[in-house]
């Protein structure tokens, strides 16, 4: 019981740590340090709710050696539990919140992912009928006055430029634009935004995880741009966004107050400040792992220990 | 590219430039100019794009005649536009290089573009 309320504390306390964690400049200064923080806040605080759920579903049960020993204890401790009313509420509640989460992320997971083969398929086809190679064999083009450039994750990996970006662009940034979209294809990125997508579609009124959403969607663009700019000049990857953003449509619907990430992009490559030292990038992994291991340690803890007070004999009264 | 997507896409290349409706007939002695093909296989790829809605058809005698929905103009525009649509709501299907920007936005970046080449060009004085 107490666990499990360690455990939800955590999880209210993780996240509601997400809005004071998306303050600053850390995560742009080691986007990919950044991405791995977001994504354990995730998960850390969807595992907590979820092995709360169980904790409380399921009391802790002595560790034992053999089969019919734990079948013993489990009918023991069953029927301690639905003895009082209160107890079989707490389990119901347990178990139901455990099932909710977990099928709730599975299911827009699924879903995320089905959508997502689907507007995938239709867009190959397109492609197909509309794209023609570039003589160099790196990317697809296809005939549009709107300049855009963007890639195709998937069994073929395809990168698209329309005729009027690549009039916008010259030789150098046109390597830096496929460099960017090469990037986000060789470091999966699109699996990365699918899950962060689902699980904000899976519970839209939890700020930490549309927070997780949109910082994870702008980090994986600055992780991209500074991969481009590593066998390309920062500043050929600035120049080649403002002309693609000087070419390219005008937004059809009002963006959010916040504006977008492409300010942010093009000031922090054209004054880029120096990466997170070593000191802090291994403090936000640590804490990542942390926030991974955290929910799991708590919940076996009570196990664990029976097991513990068994192996040592003392202070557990002889079987025998 | 898969073997029938290219097939699909020299069909509906073949179906646009021509100016008005064609038999699998047409298509199939267009096609055989440059390659060996049976009718079935034209006719099955055919049948498949008319399914996809991207060919009309009106029977003619025993055959049909075929003719495209839309221009290739008309099919490129909706295609863009959905692959616009994504803006900064997007999916896991494409990745953008760039979200679409409002103009006074587009106008800031500019400017620090130019500041920054500034500066670069004054430290290498």
């Amino acid at each position: 019981m107490i666990g499990a309320l360690l455990l939800i504390a955590y999880a209210v306390a993780a996240a509601g740590a997400a809005p004071l964690l998306r303050k600053g400049t850390w995560a742009e200064r080691s986007p990919k340090v950044g991405i791995i923080v977001w994504q354990s806040l995730s998960v850390t605080v969807i595992a907590s709710v979820v092995l709360a759920g169980v904790m409380l579903a399921v009391p802790a049960m002595p560790f034992t050696m053999t089969l019919a020993d734990f079948l013993r204890a489990c009918v023991t401790v069953l029927q301690e539990q639905y003895s009082t009313p209160g107890g079989a509420v707490v389990t119901t509640a347990g178990a139901f919140t455990a099932a909710a989460v977990m099928a709730r992320t599975g299911y827009c997971l699924f879903s995320e992912f089905i959508s997502a083969r689907k507007a995938h398929r239709s867009q190959s086809r397109s492609l197909a009928l509309l794209g023609r190679r570039d003589p160099s064999g790196r990317f697809l083009i296809v005939e549009h006055q709107t300049a855009a450039a963007y890639c195709l994750p998937g069994r073929n990996n395809e990168i698209v430029l329309t005729s009027a970006a690549l009039g916008a662009l010259d030789e150098d940034q046109r390597t830096a634009v496929i460099a960017h979209e090469k990037a986000h294809l060789r470091a999966r990125h699109h699996i990365i935004v699918a899950v962060a997508e689902a699980i904000h579609r899976a519970f839209p009124r939890v700020p930490a995880f549309s927070i997780a959403h949109s910082e994870i969607a702008r980090l994986i663009e600055m992780d991209a741009d500074d991969r481009a700019a590593r066998s390309n000049a920062r500043l050929t990857v600035a120049t080649a966004m403002v002309r693609l953003a000087e070419a390219g449509p005008a937004p059809s619907a009002a963006l959010g107050a916040g504006g977008t990430s492409a300010l942010a992009r093009v000031r922090r490559l054209a004054t880029p400040s120096a990466p997170l030292g070593t000191l802090h990038a291994f403090l936000a992994v640590s804490a990542a792992t942390v926030m991974l291991v955290l929910p799991l340690a708590v919940a076996v803890a009570p196990a664990a220990s029976t097991a513990y007070a068994q192996t040592c004999p003392t202070g557990f009264p002889a079987s025998t | 590219m898969h073997r029938l997507g290219q097939l699909e896409s020299a069909i509906m290349e073949r179906m646009w430039s021509r100016p008005g409706p064609a038999a699998v007939r047409d298509i199939l002695e267009d096609i055989q100019r440059n390659r060996d093909i049976a009718y079935m296989t034209v006719k099955t790829v055919m049948d498949t794009l008319h399914r996809k809605g991207l060919l009309d058809r009106e029977p003619d005698g025993r055959a049909f005649r075929y003719r495209p929905t839309q221009t290739r103009e008309q099919y490129a525009a909706a295609h863009m536009q959905e692959v616009l649509a994504g803006g900064s709501d997007r999916t896991a299907t494409l990745l953008h290089f760039l979200e679409q920007i409002p103009a006074d936005e587009v106008a800031q970046l500019r400017a620090v573009l130019d500041r920054a080449e500034q500066d670069k060009t004054q430290a290498s004085k």
